[in-house]
């Protein structure tokens, strides 16, 4: 997806593009097709020709649980550093607001793939960190640029009026955030924030590329060897899209959840 | 809007024109234009130069073969986990690039006749003194490239962690970074890693003998009996004039 869309996606959720209404929650919504779908054909792949997709299967677990390392320790850590740089980019301090924007700048400018291997092979001469934590390492530095974006947006789609009656009921600038913008703030950035963990899902598998094994560098790896290679990224393909429409059901739970609380 | 149409038709059936011509000069001139893939991050038997052209080993005598079969030779730098897939695909119809003659490749394409034989050998860093052979280095991490004969025979020594790499210079890298703790790779590319590039002689060292002996083919689809032919008798040609030791002396030393 392109940058500029995820940098500032807040603005559509007026139109509560993740969340399904209620009329489509049927048997055949396109989640469920597409899910079960994807979880039928490779069982069926599985059980009909074991030969290729069932040692395939076989041979990815690991894998994944290396995928889900990277991404919920980058995720986390993302947050962190998105909300820091949501909150200097909407920060008066000019030094702050100048950091803050020269990382988000920086960051975005530079393709996830250069990041990887700049910290990973480049960076690796001076500071030599484990390989995975080096991949979440970079991943959350890139994802922490878009997350701090949609903070910033988040919290400047709260009405001005909020945080001037807070500020004239005895709060401090500080307290007026914690207690009144960001709570809102919260549900308004929900959606996106969903959206960039289903995207750093994804892009977790160009850490492959720094020979960390995860699903796709185990399917590389079994491809490589037994020559398979339209088996292999068909259950590639398909453990992938499993995953992320799995992600993208809790994520809609989530938001439902929360906007049932208010 | 009408002009700018036609415009870009001309250019385009020019385009083609000209890209239909290139085939037929080359069979007037009686040779067959073959394309050649190699994953160019071999050094010294394929590598890319300071003027971005493809150059080794293999490449010298691909054109030295060629010449003696009667070919023209175009080759295409490819990525080495997706270079068999290339080759089934039709993307190109031969691949000279350091490839092992093994007999599960065997099963899938054919191959030519050896031109050269070769061992794997390992490279650890001088640190780990006591390590002569991969079993040595049990409970660490043994780097190789992809997808290649080294990496399976890394797979072969219990309680050694396998680390698979996109090109071998990573996996060189990471040794240098400290996080695995030895790499196998062919001879000559060890030998160029560990003891002619500046900044990894003073950190690398190679152990013992190669403990393999592998002979590498240039590898064509499952089938194609005649480039098959034209190149064993190149193969054959280029051995009888002693060019493949000329070779050897320029880039193996």
């Amino acid at each position: 997806m392109a940058d500029l869309e995820r940098a500032r996606p807040a603005i559509e959720v007026g139109d509560g593009a993740a969340i399904p209404s209620k009329s489509d929650i049927g048997l055949f919504t396109a989640w469920r097709f597409a899910f079960f779908g994807a979880v039928i054909l490779l069982v069926y792949l599985a059980v009909t020709r074991p030969d290729p997709y069932l040692a395939i299967l076989k041979f990815v677990p690991d894998g994944i649980l290396v995928t889900f390392e990277v991404t919920v320790g980058a995720i986390l850590l993302a947050l962190v550093i998105g909300l820091v740089a949501g909150l200097g980019r909407i920060a008066s301090n000019r030094l702050l607001n100048g950091l803050a924007s020269l990382y988000v700048e920086v960051i975005r400018g530079i393709p996830l793939l250069v990041q990887l291997f700049y910290i990973y092979y480049a960076l690796g001469r001076f500071v030599h960190v484990p390989d995975i934590a080096s991949a979440i390492v970079a991943m959350a530095f890139c994802y922490g640029a878009y997350m701090g974006e949609v903070f910033r947006a988040g919290i400047q789609s709260i009405p001005k009026g909020q945080m001037e009656a807070a500020r004239s009921l005895g709060m401090t600038r500080g307290e007026a955030m914690r207690h009144v913008i960001l709570p809102q703030a919260v549900k308004v950035v929900l959606p996106p924030i969903g959206n960039e963990f289903i995207a750093l899902l994804k892009d977790s598998s160009l850490v492959s590329i720094l020979a960390v094994a995860d699903i796709l560098r185990r399917g590389r790896e079994f491809a490589s060897e037994s020559f398979t290679y339209f088996e292999t990224y068909t259950v590639i393909a398909l453990v992938y899209l499993i995953i992320t429409l799995f992600l993208s059901k809790l994520i809609g739970i989530m938001e439902e959840r929360i906007s049932a609380g208010n | 809007m009408n002009i700018i149409r036609r415009a870009l038709t001309l250019i385009a059936l020019v385009g083609i024109c000209s890209v239909s011509a290139a085939p037929q000069q080359a069979a007037a001139a009686g040779k067959r234009t073959i394309a050649v893939a190699t994953d160019a991050t071999w050094p010294p038997m394929e590598m890319v130069d300071a003027n971005k052209k493809i150059v080794g080993f293999d490449i010298d005598l691909m054109n030295a073969i060629a010449k003696e079969a009667g070919l023209t030779v175009e080759y295409k730098n490819t990525a080495w986990d997706g270079i068999f897939a290339g080759l089934t695909g039709g993307r190109y119809d031969a691949i000279i690039s350091s490839v092992t003659i093994t007999d599960e490749r065997k099963k899938q394409y054919d191959f030519s006749d050896p031109y050269i034989q070769i061992g794997q050998i390992l490279v650890v860093p001088k640190t780990e003194a006591r390590a002569a052979k991969i079993a040595d280095l049990k409970g660490k991490k043994v780097g190789a490239q992809i997808g290649t004969t080294g990496a399976f025979e890394i797979k072969k020594v219990q309680g050694v962690e396998l680390k698979n790499y996109d090109e071998i210079g990573l996996a060189f890298e990471d040794m240098a970074a400290g996080r695995i703790s030895g790499v196998v790779c062919d001879e000559p590319t060890a030998a160029h890693y560990a003891l002619q590039k500046a900044e990894y002689k003073n950190k690398f060292k190679i152990v013992g003998k190669s403990f393999t002996s592998e002979a590498y083919g240039i590898v064509v689809k499952k089938g194609d009996k005649e480039l098959v032919a034209l190149l064993n008798k190149g193969i054959k040609a280029v051995q009888a004039k002693k060019i493949e030791d000329q070779l050897r002396k320029k880039w193996l030393r």
